[in-house]
């Protein structure tokens, strides 16, 4: 719907004005009585949870379809504003650990760093890359460069697999409890999940392997029972599961939208 | 996005879901009596939140790990509901959050909470916390306050991906009592698995209605169950259709 800005300063100057006005509004609803606040904040959400599903629900390319994209951008602008907030809010808890020297100081020291390595490294890499150090030349690794891909690459990433990885320790502790059959639900899972594990290792495969894959004798081959166990059992119930949802994520989005439901704005 | 196509039967089907759900809401503002089948899972939140405060340690209430969408308002909600309770028993709620948004509408949430049972002096700000919008630095935070102020009770309400797992495993060896409530079908069988009780499909929408029996929310599940059973009967007869329905309704389904 609308060209982004080229020239630099009318586009400084527009985010500027933008910025006042969306401070100057946030300000004005705060300072009205609630009720005049509840009321307002209704009736935005009535109007703007309108736009959706009459662009979606109406015949392609009408005349709502043009502002698509910007009524996205003006919620992911909204967002934004309270990104800074959880900022504020780490800097307190773990300026607080640090003044107090609590005995968790150290994981306090720990964001305060990788917080500022990481921003700083990311903003030079950016905006200044010739801050503090040589400027790279074409096709040469910059310092700036350098550390954000150590701190990213070679920090982030590994840390984050290493979490991820613990995934197969607790899937294996979970399954030894799921799996006791204690009960008859128990055993029917158990003797499930053995198949559809076996039906998954190359070693399985070759247990039924002797069978003919035609007539009768094939719903004996593992990757065919399973195949259909998956196709018949599980994908339907999982359907049914996600019937139940949808229909539910209807019913809580028409509460939020008419404001009939407001506790997870305003405390029950 | 693709657009609803007019000459499908999907272009109308949320407008006739949306108007059964209307006109439960009718119904329960009428005064109508409608009734809701137990949760036990619901049931045992205030069993949870009583066994943290005999332990003498903080409940966690983890609301997913999603944005502004509607499985986090209505874990949100829940949340204010177990505030609620928290600060009746007197017991700390610790709630870790990973988006920015979701964090100051649970502090504003959680206030009001502790102020509405008269513990106002109670609420902590900081127990309100913005881990990481990364999902793995985000569930080693939580892991870690688990571990550091030993939970007694963990509530895992929301949009859970791949931690699902190790939040509850982690809550499960440090011997807490678990309730967990996810639409996302991927995630149920790790809860279920890990968890005392465990919240699945369309049960996580009628929490709030369950734990407030307001008319207006208690209308809402009673048209979304209407609404269910009139589609799954529609499933059922196109199925039907297919097999043994005369040749002249067969046509006039086929315009769907």
């Amino acid at each position: 719907m609308f060209q982004p800005v080229q020239d630099r300063w009318r586009n400084v100057f527009l985010c500027v004005v933008a910025f006042v006005a969306g401070v100057g509004a946030l300000a004005l609803l705060q300072s009205l009585p609630p009720a005049h606040r509840r009321r307002l904040t209704g009736i935005v959400t009535f109007v703007v949870g309108l736009y959706f599903p009459l662009e979606f629900f109406y015949p392609r390319h009408n005349f709502l379809t043009p502002w698509r994209d910007s009524v996205s951008e003006v919620l992911r602008v909204l967002a934004a504003f309270a990104f800074g907030l959880g900022a504020v809010n780490l800097f307190l808890i773990h300026g607080r650990h640090v003044a107090r020297r609590t005995p968790n100081l150290i994981f306090s020291l720990a964001f305060f760093a990788g917080f500022f390595l990481m921003a700083g490294a990311g903003l030079m890499n950016d905006f200044a890359k010739g801050f503090l150090a040589a400027e790279p030349k074409v096709g040469q690794l910059g310092f700036w460069e350098a550390s954000y891909r150590i701190l990213f690459q070679g920090a982030l990433l590994p840390l984050t697999s290493t979490v991820f990885s613990l995934l197969a320790f607790f899937i294996a502790s979970a399954a030894y409890r799921a799996f006791r059959a204690r009960t008859l639900e128990a055993l029917l899972l158990m003797v499930t999940s053995f198949l559809v594990m076996l039906a998954n290792v190359p070693y399985g495969l070759t247990v039924t392997s002797f069978l003919p894959d035609e007539g009768i004798w094939r719903w004996g081959r593992i990757e065919n029972l399973v195949q259909w166990m998956m196709t018949q059992i599980n994908a339907p119930a999982m359907r049914a599961i996600l019937f139940g949802v949808w229909v539910g994520a209807v019913g809580a989005a028409l509460r939020i939208w008419l404001s009939l439901e407001r506790t997870f704005v305003s405390g029950p | 996005m693709e657009h609803a196509r007019p000459d499908t039967i999907y272009a109308y089907l949320p407008w006739i879901v949306a108007a059964v759900i209307g006109g439960g809401l009718v119904l329960a503002q009428a005064g109508r009596s409608l009734y809701i089948r137990r949760l036990p899972a619901i049931d045992a939140i205030e069993e949870a939140v009583g066994r943290a405060t005999e332990m003498g340690r903080p409940i966690l209430f983890v609301p997913g790990l999603a944005g502004v969408d509607v499985p986090t308002f209505q874990a949100v909600a829940i949340a204010g509901r177990v505030a609620r309770l928290a600060a009746a028993y007197r017991t700390r709620l610790l709630m870790p959050v990973s988006n920015s948004v979701i964090f100051t509408m649970a502090e504003q949430v959680l206030r009001e909470a502790y102020a509405s049972a008269g513990g106002s002096e109670l609420f902590r700000p900081e127990d309100i916390r913005f881990l990481s919008e990364d999902q793995f630095a985000f569930a080693s935070g939580v892991i870690g306050l688990m571990n550091r102020e030993r939970i007694a009770t963990a509530f895992f309400f929301g949009n859970f991906a791949a931690e699902a797992l190790i939040l509850a495993e982690t809550g499960q060896s440090l011997g807490a009592i678990q309730i967990a409530g996810t639409p996302s079908t991927l995630q149920i069988p790790f809860f279920i698995a890990a968890c005392d009780f465990t919240v699945i499909g369309e049960e996580y929408y009628a929490v709030t209605a369950y734990l407030t029996r307001e008319p207006i929310l208690v209308g809402s599940v009673w048209g979304q169950d209407l609404s269910r059973i009139t589609l799954a009967g529609l499933i059922f007869l196109m199925s039907a259709n297919m097999w043994w329905l005369p040749e002249w309704i067969k046509s006039f389904f086929s315009f769907w």
